[in-house]
């Protein structure tokens, strides 16, 4: 049974990392995190499904995040330039940043940083067109013991809301977000795949995962575009904020130039994952 | 010697952190302390039961006379074995976990097939408790074979005194039997080799002891290609590899989903390697223990047999051969093996420190 599991993965996968994702499938039933059976798994991950969704989870720095189709799943290189990104800042409780994520999905990258860093000392804010990322960067939220608002208690701790707006629209930010600016810092794993590389995506993604989280027009760039107008009119940014935007393989000193051109920034930098691709760029205020 | 003072003086004298170096010291001269005194009292009844010898009642001199030759007998054993054992100095890693590699040789399959056996070995030694130790064991890194069984394994051993008795286990491990897979019935000979290594916790404080890298010695790398990577790769790729450069020992580990967990585990084993390194260094320097430690030290050295057909364990470096072969690999058996060579060890040790204060 397992044999012949293992040889029909194999051939989809390679025979090492069928070893290792039926290890991880045994794992999950084995801690009822799951109640598929591994026959079952095998099947879905022959159609192409990525094993995270398979799963229900993916780790994320020290945290274990759960994915629901279609929302994007955490990716490597986001989890390494946010943990980088939570080492070059230090907020205190006593002097506390105000946070602001744009096209949050699974609330992976503020729930790191809120994770991170001590408590009391961040207020996160998570905007998403997807009212179902939004569902489930609230169930990550609880899941990391991360609150939406203050209990009233005196301990100290960071908090999590989340927006359901569209970040491109011409009446963002909402009142209601607007309240909470200006903001230390944004973040933002915005979509940037330019239709030409879409349509050649791999199956995994393609047929998985939301177009919206990863589809950015011909060039792969109008989401860029689209937060420069918002640093540059709308007056979110605190007096020395940063910005940290992850961007495509080949991107990075388009949205360097794009976010210079904005003369917002004293200086913007580029940081590079551990696969030595240039992958964030960091613009500060 | 009075310990009892000593032990009034620990919390008013030192903070807690060097309390707890203190009471370990204090434990470690608790036996001492108790052969002694038993010896003072064994001593005391003989004195008392002399005059007795001498009682006009032959009875009461008969019952003497057997107080006095058991009386004796005790304390002969005191000087046999029970001080000679308290001279040994007590072990510095007495307090270590162990960090056990395995790794199949020659055999092929036949020889993953083995290694999967010893795993369930390990693992059931510690779950019958049979050393009475309530050790914990967790396999951290297992790379399984395509046809069954075990390539290679890494696994650790929580719990005091893991170290100093599993240590012995290191060492070319030898199958002869047929295997599952053999049709013609004929007998192969397979080998698997196993590598125990101390284990350092990261949060533990090493009691003054220095680190054994700094970050600058490092490389910390990610494997394989993503091509594009970020949005247009979902595959999980979480394998790390780490480099310390000055000894330029690699660790990779690939195990775990998580990229993070990957590399906590690649960290565990680099300082449980370094801490080995520097363990055998110090045992190198003490001239006097390296005669009996040449029976253990050599890695590539076969050191035990499991012969199937007559159902016998042997070990190699004391000629010990059992005819236990089921229950040791049900992990029972083997604390007889682990027992014996630790004993050896220890006369070992014993003999060279004679030997030394003879010359």
């Amino acid at each position: 049974m397992f044999s012949r599991l293992l040889a029909t993965l194999s051939s989809a996968l390679g025979t090492p990392q069928a070893l290792r994702e039926l290890r991880w499938m045994q794992a999950a039933i084995d801690s009822r995190a799951s109640q598929l059976s591994l026959a079952d798994m095998v099947a879905r991950r022959l159609q192409h499904e990525p094993l995270q969704y398979i799963l229900g989870t993916q780790p994320f720095g020290p945290l274990n995040l759960l994915v629901r189709p279609p929302v994007l799943i955490p990716r490597p290189e986001t989890e390494h330039w946010a943990t980088v990104l939570a080492e070059s800042l230090s907020p205190t409780a006593q002097k506390p940043i105000s946070l602001l994520d744009l096209g949050t999905g699974s609330g992976c990258i503020p729930l790191l940083l809120c994770h991170l860093w001590p408590p009391g000392s961040v207020k996160a804010h998570a905007v998403d067109i997807s009212p179902h990322a939004l569902t489930l960067a609230q169930d990550n939220a609880a899941l990391c013991g991360i609150p939406s608002q203050l209990d009233g208690s005196k301990k100290p701790q960071n908090t999590f809301t989340v927006f359901n707006s569209d970040f491109l629209a011409e009446d963002f930010p909402s009142p209601a977000l607007r309240a909470n600016s200006p903001f230390d810092v944004i973040t933002s794993n915005p979509p940037y795949i330019p239709w030409k590389e879409y349509i050649e995506l791999p199956p995994s993604v393609l047929d998985y995962e939301d177009r919206r989280a990863l589809l950015a027009g011909s060039s792969g760039l109008d989401f860029y575009h689209a937060i420069a107008r918002l640093v540059s009119h709308k007056n979110l940014l605190a007096p020395s904020a940063i910005v940290a935007l992850e961007v495509g393989h080949n991107q990075a000193c388009a949205v360097e130039t794009i976010m210079r051109d904005t003369g917002c920034f004293r200086c913007t930098e580029i940081w590079t994952d551990p696969w030595g691709k240039q992958r964030t760029i960091i613009a500060r205020k | 010697m009075d310990l009892l003072f000593k032990y009034s003086q620990i919390s008013e004298d030192v903070s807690l952190q060097d309390d707890k170096v203190v009471l370990r010291r204090f434990k470690e001269l608790e036996p001492i302390e108790d052969a002694w005194n038993k010896w003072l009292s064994t001593r005391k009844e003989l004195d008392d039961a002399i005059p007795m010898l001498a009682d006009p009642d032959p009875s009461m001199a008969s019952l003497a006379d057997e107080e006095v030759s058991a009386l004796t007998e005790t304390l002969s054993t005191f000087l046999q074995s029970t001080f000679p054992s308290l001279l040994l100095p007590p072990s510095p890693t007495a307090h270590l976990s162990a960090l056990m590699e395995l790794k199949s040789g020659v055999g092929g399959s036949e020889a993953s097939l083995f290694l999967g056996d010893l795993l369930r070995m390990y693992q059931r030694l510690v779950n019958n408790n049979t050393m009475g130790m309530n050790w914990t064991a967790s396999v951290v890194a297992q790379n399984d074979a395509e046809g069954g069984g075990v390539k290679d394994a890494t696994v650790e051993f929580r719990g005091e005194g893991a170290y100093d008795a599993l240590r012995w286990e290191s060492g070319v491990h030898r199958v002869q039997r047929v295997p599952a897979t053999e049709t013609a019935g004929r007998t192969h000979t397979s080998t698997v080799a196993v590598v125990v290594l101390p284990l350092v916790e990261e949060s533990s404080p090493h009691d003054g002891e220095e680190e054994l890298f700094t970050m600058d010695e490092i490389k910390l790398e990610v494997m394989r290609s993503r091509g594009a990577g970020g949005q247009h790769v979902n595959k999980t790729e979480s394998a790390v590899r780490l480099t310390h450069i000055p000894t330029g020992i690699t660790v990779s580990m690939q195990d775990q989903r998580s990229q993070h967990q990957n590399r906590r585990l690649a960290f565990q084993v680099l300082r449980s390697r370094l801490l080995d390194i520097k363990l055998q260094r110090e045992m190198e320097a003490r001239r006097d223990t390296r005669r009996s430690l040449v029976k253990g030290a050599d890695r590539s050295e076969k050191i035990r047999t499991y012969n199937y057909a007559q159902g016998r364990v042997t070990d190699h470096r004391i000629g010990l051969t059992l005819k236990n072969l089921h229950s040791v690999l049900e992990g029972d058996g083997l604390h007889a093996f682990i027992e014996a060579v630790g004993r050896s060890y220890k006369e070992g040790l014993l003999a060279d420190m004679l030997e030394e204060k003879e010359k």
